[in-house]
């Protein structure tokens, strides 16, 4: 008989790769799934809400497991470290778990993996976690503020101080609990194939559940639905998945009849489909990015959408391109971030991401502008944006850009709502937060280049 | 070590009835340690020795817990039931879902020709099962619930077998 599929074992194999190896944590779950195809709904279930769950808490899990345990978390194996989270994830967090299977099963893969001399202690460990986890004691919030939002919400204390310092206490609070919030899909509806009542009414038909998202017309968020794949609203092109922020970018470049626009890390497509749409054919959008695999998925996006007026390109964003110096009514440039404002969507990047590393990113982010500003035609607009939250690379990147390029910040208020104008938004420039705008974290800035006289 | 060829469901010998093992020799030893390698290098958790051509009543298991030998095995009691998945080394890439007790008790002879009782949960009654029914010249697909699923992906770190070729 050959070996049946462990599902535990599928799982510890998922975190090793995503904690251990830098992998990112949707492209191995996609795989994994994909590989697993022919498991039924309850045990892919399993697999993706272990794997998630495990990620989403790990913070937290490593503390609870520190309570227990004499050896740090850091210095253990990594097979055993990733074993003790998923499994004190299992007792903490899935009621459907019999403690003893989270146990039982746990020290079984530690035997599998190799480990025969480490099952006691993993034994150890998770029968006292089962026993005394309601005895747990958390860092007080009166006295460690920052230590008890890290265990509370799985955040790194680096991350947690630098909003605090720039949001406050409370603002950060709400962003890490949003992160942990289940929430629908937001879709873009194009309205020239099909109008609002068709697309409500064919959701319907399918049980998904439906409502207006209250920033934009043609903006819905979805849920209860299982494959986006199987969404007949969506197989018939009537609607894009697309965050509202990303929705937003094209508002703020509002472009005109006949612009010409370089969307210039396009990746995956929709806020240059987008705007090709708004141009109602007319003018041309270039979607560049620098990946060969990606920008050929972008142009069989753009084949299915039938669209005349785009095309997607192989182009680094780095490197300066001098045919399009100073050709374009508008340039894009969404350019490569953090991402700590989808961590609700990629639970990882939390753990990822460091100051270091996000140093390494202002780099690239300020050659990038360095770089693309060229293309911006006399009196034309270049829109700045990121999916992270954190003045390093939103504010302080336009800061240094203004202080070295001809360009100014112009009004967004025209582009957007009542709710999300505010502030910031006169003098040009826009963070949404999660947790507090109904949106994915994001900036988007507006920029005009000067007229020289 | 030694691997033998596992025949391939198709193969007459998977029908047919093997016969009990009458006293250890020798060339039995060898038989049941190079089923164990052929076993273990297949990557499988079961073996019964007409997978390898020989028709006697001996199987081999190993479910993660250490070897289990099994000769003239005979089952005594079943319990229970569990649902699951199940695949054989003798249909590779291929699996599907059968019913089996999830409690079985065994009685079988040793190596030195001892005879002892063996009770399985899980995994261990669910093997005991099917490999004792290659005994008897069954194979799990009799049992399969709906369709056989493709699961050839799931082992990639395995290298193809330099057979090309021959199926075609």
């Amino acid at each position: 008989m050959t070996k049946p599929v462990n599902l535990r074992e599928i799982v510890l194999g998922i975190l090793l790769e995503i904690t251990e190896e830098e992998a990112y944590s949707h492209v191995v779950i996609r795989n994994v799934l994909e590989k697993y195809q022919y498991l039924d709904k309850r045990d892919r279930a399993f697999i993706s809400r272990t794997a998630e769950g495990t990620l989403e808490h790990m913070i937290q899990l490593d503390y609870i497991i520190e309570q227990f345990s004499n050896v740090p978390v850091y210095n253990m194996k990594p097979v055993i470290r990733n074993l003790l989270r998923m499994s004190v994830y299992q007792l903490k967090y899935m009621d459907s778990v019999p403690d003893s299977a989270a146990v039982n099963e746990a020290v079984r893969l530690a035997q599998k993996k190799g480990f025969y001399n480490l099952k006691g202690f993993v034994n150890g460990v998770l029968r006292n976690t089962a026993r005394r986890l309601s005895q747990v004691r958390y860092p007080d919030p009166a006295r460690e503020p920052l230590h008890y939002l890290s265990v509370k919400y799985s955040f790194p204390i680096w991350m947690l101080n630098k909003w605090v310092m720039q949001f406050g206490y409370e603002v950060t609070e709400r962003i890490c609990r949003d992160s942990h919030m289940e929430k629908g899909t937001t879709v873009r509806c194009d309205f020239e194939k099909a109008s609002k009542e068709e697309i409500m009414l064919e959701l319907e038909k399918q049980n998904i559940q439906v409502r207006q998202h209250p920033y934009l017309d043609y903006a819905l968020v979805i849920s209860h639905y299982n494959y986006i794949d199987a969404v007949s609203a969506f197989k018939k092109g009537w609607i894009y998945v697309q965050d509202i922020s990303s929705m937003l970018v094209a508002e703020a470049a509002a472009p005109n009849w006949g612009d010409y626009c370089i969307d210039v890390c396009a990746a995956p497509g929709g806020k240059s489909l987008h705007i090709s749409e708004k141009l109602m054919g007319s003018g041309y959008v270039e979607a560049r990015d620098i990946s060969e695999r990606k920008v050929k998925r972008m142009q069989e996006n753009i084949e299915r959408s039938s669209a005349i007026n785009i095309r997607a390109m192989v182009k680094d964003a780095t490197v300066y391109d001098p045919e399009s110096y100073q050709r374009a009514d508008i340039v894009l440039a969404d350019v490569p971030c953090s991402g700590l404002g989808v961590i609700g969507k990629k639970q990882d990047i939390k753990y990822k991401m460091s100051e270091k590393r996000q140093q390494d990113i202002i780099k690239v982010q300020r050659k990038i502008l360095d770089t693309v500003q060229n293309y911006v035609r006399p009196g034309g607009v270049l829109i700045y944006s990121t999916c992270t939250i954190g003045a390093d690379e939103n504010q302080y990147n336009i800061k240094w850009f203004l202080e070295n390029y001809p360009f100014k910040l112009e009004n967004l208020d025209p582009y957007l709502c009542r709710e999300l104008r505010g502030r910031t938004t006169k003098g040009g420039y826009i963070q949404l937060l999660p947790g507090v705008h109904e949106s994915d974290g994001f900036f988007i800035a507006r920029l005009r280049r000067l007229v020289e006289e | 070590m030694a691997l033998r060829k596992i025949r391939i469901m198709g193969d007459d010998i998977l029908t047919k009835v093997c016969r009990p093992v009458e006293q250890m020799t020798p060339r039995t030893r060898t038989l049941v340690q190079d089923m164990l390698d052929t076993m273990y290098d297949a990557n499988g958790v079961g073996l019964a020795a007409p997978q390898v051509g020989i028709l006697k009543r001996i199987v081999v298991i190993d479910i993660g817990e250490g070897p289990l030998v099994m000769i003239n095995p005979e089952i005594l009691e079943r319990e229970g039931e569990q649902t699951g998945q199940e695949g054989c080394l003798s249909l590779p890439g291929q699996a599907g879902m059968v019913t089996r007790p999830n409690y079985v008790k065994a009685r079988a002879f040793d190596l030195e020709m001892q005879p002892y009782e063996v009770e399985g949960e899980g995994l261990l009654a669910r093997a005991i099962c099917h490999e004792l029914d290659h005994l008897d010249g069954i194979m799990y697909v009799r049992f399969v619930e709906g369709e056989l699923f493709d699961v050839s992906g799931d082992e990639e770190e395995e290298e193809p077998e330099d057979k090309e070729g021959n199926e075609a």
